[in-house]
């Protein structure tokens, strides 16, 4: 059944001013999504997700909390959902995408936070999203000095766990992390009343292994001169990639790429031939946080790919799957994690590798740097961003934007006289 | 100052998702073009947060028949002057 | 004999030029903005019309903040781009830095063997724009051309907000505390260059000649002020502030007329 309001008020949510959300985003869901041409039909389930954002997956999950199962919310990559899934846990995202949320977050927090940690912050003491409602536990990190002061007032009353993320790659950084993610089971293990054993370990690493691959295979598909699909459309399955069963994500991302692959090779494009290609650099953009991509995909442009959060970091590098114990297996969660290279880590020059790297192999005529607005460590590293992509001839426009509309103007201009100068 | 006739847009709303995925099923065998959308809360009444099949002016009269033909399940249908504006600049 | 119009709807003003095929101006007039871009392209219409270049006839994009609202353009395109090709026209140079400094934004243009390669805008924030002139020259009762002649005159007092709101009461407080006009005046142009001249700092400006377009490039102590922050020498034209509309006009010249659909 589609009808949520009852699971809402049991949730405790507060009602109306939730539905002040569901009246502006089918609007915006039509206006950016529904307004393109040829879209690929595997995109169907993503629509058919945001058209229910609040109410199916909800649903799902207090099913699986009445049969015994806990839900972890996350904020970042970093979090490790082997650890949970092996525990028969649930892992999911939490609302943190749009203005929305953001006045709720800036009666606690100084304006001078990223709009990210705002919107959670209000999504959660608004009661205004139902992840945050149902989620039995929080797990927080240490990725940037505005997340660890707000998990001090999100942890009120559901327990909050926080890892230490190291802040360098070091050997002993990475070992390091290794004990975090052992630490960070035992708590599982404590939290779920279920044991984590080498064997549901070494599953759950195969699950999440497949989702990773299954949407590599998405993102494979818009490397070559062919565009399938939208920029915009590939971001929606990679933000409902936080929120849904990992191996539901992994069957319907393999299905999109089946339906792609295809249409690579009948030459089936969604843009016009020599459309620009734009890699897209930098902060998170959380669901529904489309604006960037609708502007630059309205301006004559494309999104190739994305290296953030929702977007390269998710899914590149596997963890390895032949470890036998698990002292073998957290090691092997931390080396792959450690591999990702968020700008909370100094130096950070592997993350300067991966851009040339996907510069080249997506064949981007330039590279659109975006910073949510007060991020400083993504906003720092934008200079030497910048500069690296300079030196290697590659166009770069440098973006400082946030969740509200008020800028989109000026943004169209931007981006439009970008795409202008680029050859 | 866009002058062209107003375009029409047909959003077929549902009691329930199942309703919603099933006549999508229907309408795909039988060649009809429909896309899932977000219900409008303009047009929701009192159904909750759901999804809705957006159908253009061309096909409605063909959905219509199919829909009648199979006694296919559904709330009703909406039109709508086209509410697509990709310009507009709202963003969530 | 061909022409071309083009047409820039700045946020204060709206500036049209008209080309002739050898890319001779022919025509550059200037008007307030207001309050509808819409109504703003009508009353150009009817002025190109009047003077004998009839939009229906020859080629016309349009540029600037207003661009979207001028229904009959065959094609817009962004001010960076114009004011880029614009600035090549008047300086009659492939390899310039362009700094304008428009009413609600400052861009800088590198443009480097005849086609824009880097920009710089400011954001959201009206510091180091022709606003923030305007604004102050309001609170002191002068005209913001008035304004930039009575900096010429001044020194020793600084304003340290950036922020135009902020700016506003420190400038209300200089003169209630009885500082000279002059004095005021250079303080309000010395905050304009600064920041100017650290935005133009991120883009290492190291193409040959360094250009002052938009609106305050006819403000010769502002030029002079900038050139000796940036330690080189800015070059102006008389004909500056149409450097959008000009530039338009010449991709105009390059534009095929659309149908006219009425």
């Amino acid at each position: 059944m589609s009808n949520y309001v009852e699971m809402w008020k049991d949730l405790g949510m507060d009602l109306d001013t939730h539905d002040q959300l569901c009246q502006v985003l089918p609007t915006a869901f039509g206006d950016v999504y529904l307004s393109q041409e040829n879209r690929p039909e595997g995109m169907g389930f993503w629509d058919f997700v945001v058209s229910e954002i609040h109410g199916i997956r909800p649903s799902e999950l207090i099913e699986a909390q009445k049969k015994g199962q806990k839900v972890f919310g996350t904020f970042c990559v970093y979090v490790p959902d082997e650890v949970v899934i092996a525990a028969n846990g649930i892992v999911t995202g939490l609302c943190g995408g749009s203005q929305f949320w953001v006045p709720g977050g800036e009666k606690v927090l100084p304006k001078s936070t990223c709009p990210l940690i705002k919107a959670s912050v209000g999504a959660r003491l608004d009661r205004t999203c139902p992840f945050f409602r149902i989620a039995d536990m929080y797990v927080g990190e240490t990725t940037c000095d505005g997340k660890k002061k707000a998990w001090e007032i999100l942890g009120k009353d559901v327990p909050m766990y926080i890892m230490d993320v190291p802040q360098m790659k070091r050997e002993k950084d990475i070992q390091k992390w290794a004990e975090e993610i052992a630490a960070f089971a035992k708590e599982v293990e404590k939290f779920t009343g279920n044991e984590i054993t080498v064997e549901k370990l070494n599953e759950a690493i195969r699950t999440i292994n497949e989702k990773r691959q299954a949407m590599a295979r998405v993102f494979a598909a818009t490397k070559g001169s062919n565009l399938p699909i939208s920029g915009k459309d590939r971001l929606l399955m990679t933000q409902i990639a936080f929120f849904d069963d990992p191996s539901r994500c992994a069957q319907m991302c393999n299905k999109l790429a089946d339906e792609l692959e295809q249409r690579n090779r009948d030459g089936v494009s969604v843009f016009p031939a020599g459309t620009k290609r734009i890699l897209l650099t930098g902060t998170p953009l959380a669901i529904p946080n489309w604006k960037l991509h609708h502007i630059i995909e309205t301006s004559g442009a494309a999104v190739v790919c994305e290296e953030m959060c929702t977007g390269t970091r998710y899914f590149e590098n596997l963890v390895d799957e032949t470890q036998t114990t698990l002292e073998g297996q957290f090691r092997a969660l931390s080396e792959r994690y450690m591999k990702n290279n968020c700008a909370c880590f100094t130096p950070n020059t592997g993350r300067i590798d991966d851009i040339l790297r996907l510069a080249k192999e997506y064949q981007v005529d330039g590279v659109i740097d975006v910073n949510l607005k007060f991020c400083c460590l993504y906003d720092t590293e934008g200079y030497t961003v910048e500069k690296a992509l300079k030196e290697a001839g590659i166009p770069v426009l440098g973006i400082e934007t946030d969740y509200t509309d008020t800028d989109a103007e000026q943004l169209r201009t931007r981006i439009g006289a970008f795409i202008e100068l680029l050859k | 100052m866009d002058d062209r006739v107003q375009e029409l847009n047909y959003y077929i709303l549902f009691d329930n998702y199942t309703q919603g995925l099933a006549l999508q099923e229907l309408l795909r065998t039988e060649g009809l073009p429909s896309r899932i959308a977000p219900t409008l809360r303009s047009i929701q009444g009192e159904l909750s947060c759901g999804m809705s099949l957006l159908v253009s002016q061309t096909h409605i009269d063909a959905v219509r028949a199919c829909i009648a033909r199979h006694r296919a399940a559904h709330h009703s249908i909406v039109e709508m002057p086209c509410q697509i504006k990709p310009g507009r600049n709202k963003f969530c | 004999m061909r022409y071309a119009i083009g047409i820039d709807i700045g946020s204060t003003c709206t500036k049209t030029a008209v080309l002739n095929e050898a890319f001779e101006p022919v025509l550059l007039f200037v008007q307030p903005t207001g309050w509808s871009s819409v109504d703003t392209a009508g009353a150009v219409r009817a002025r190109l019309s009047q003077e004998g270049f009839d939009p229906r006839r020859y080629p016309c994009v349009a540029t600037g903040y207003g661009r979207v609202a001028v229904p009959f353009a065959d094609r817009t395109i962004t001010e960076i781009t114009c004011h880029a090709r614009g600035a090549m026209l008047l300086h009659n140079s492939a390899d310039l830095t362009v700094i304008d400094i428009g009413g609600q934004d400052t861009k800088i243009i590198r443009v480097q063997g005849g086609r824009a390669n880097d920009f710089i805008m400011n954001d959201k924030c009206s510091a180091g724009t022709g606003r923030f002139l305007e604004v102050m020259a309001n609170t002191m009762a002068l005209r913001p051309d008035e304004l930039c002649e009575l900096a010429a005159t001044g020194g020793g007092v600084s304003i340290s907000s950036m922020c135009t709101v902020f700016a506003e009461s420190e400038v209300i407080s200089l003169i209630g505390r009885g500082e000279s006009r002059e004095n005021i005046a250079f303080a309000v142009v010395d905050s304009i260059v600064k920041k100017v001249a650290s935005q133009a700092g991120r883009l290492e400006p190291d193409a040959g000649c360094v250009c002052l377009t938009g609106g305050l490039c006819e403000c010769d102590y502002i030029r002079r002020a900038l050139g000796a922050a940036l330690r080189t020498t800015i070059v102006a034209s008389p004909q500056g502030r149409y450097a959008g509309a000009l530039g338009a006009a010449c991709y105009a010249l390059q534009t095929p007329k659309k149908e006219d659909p009425s």
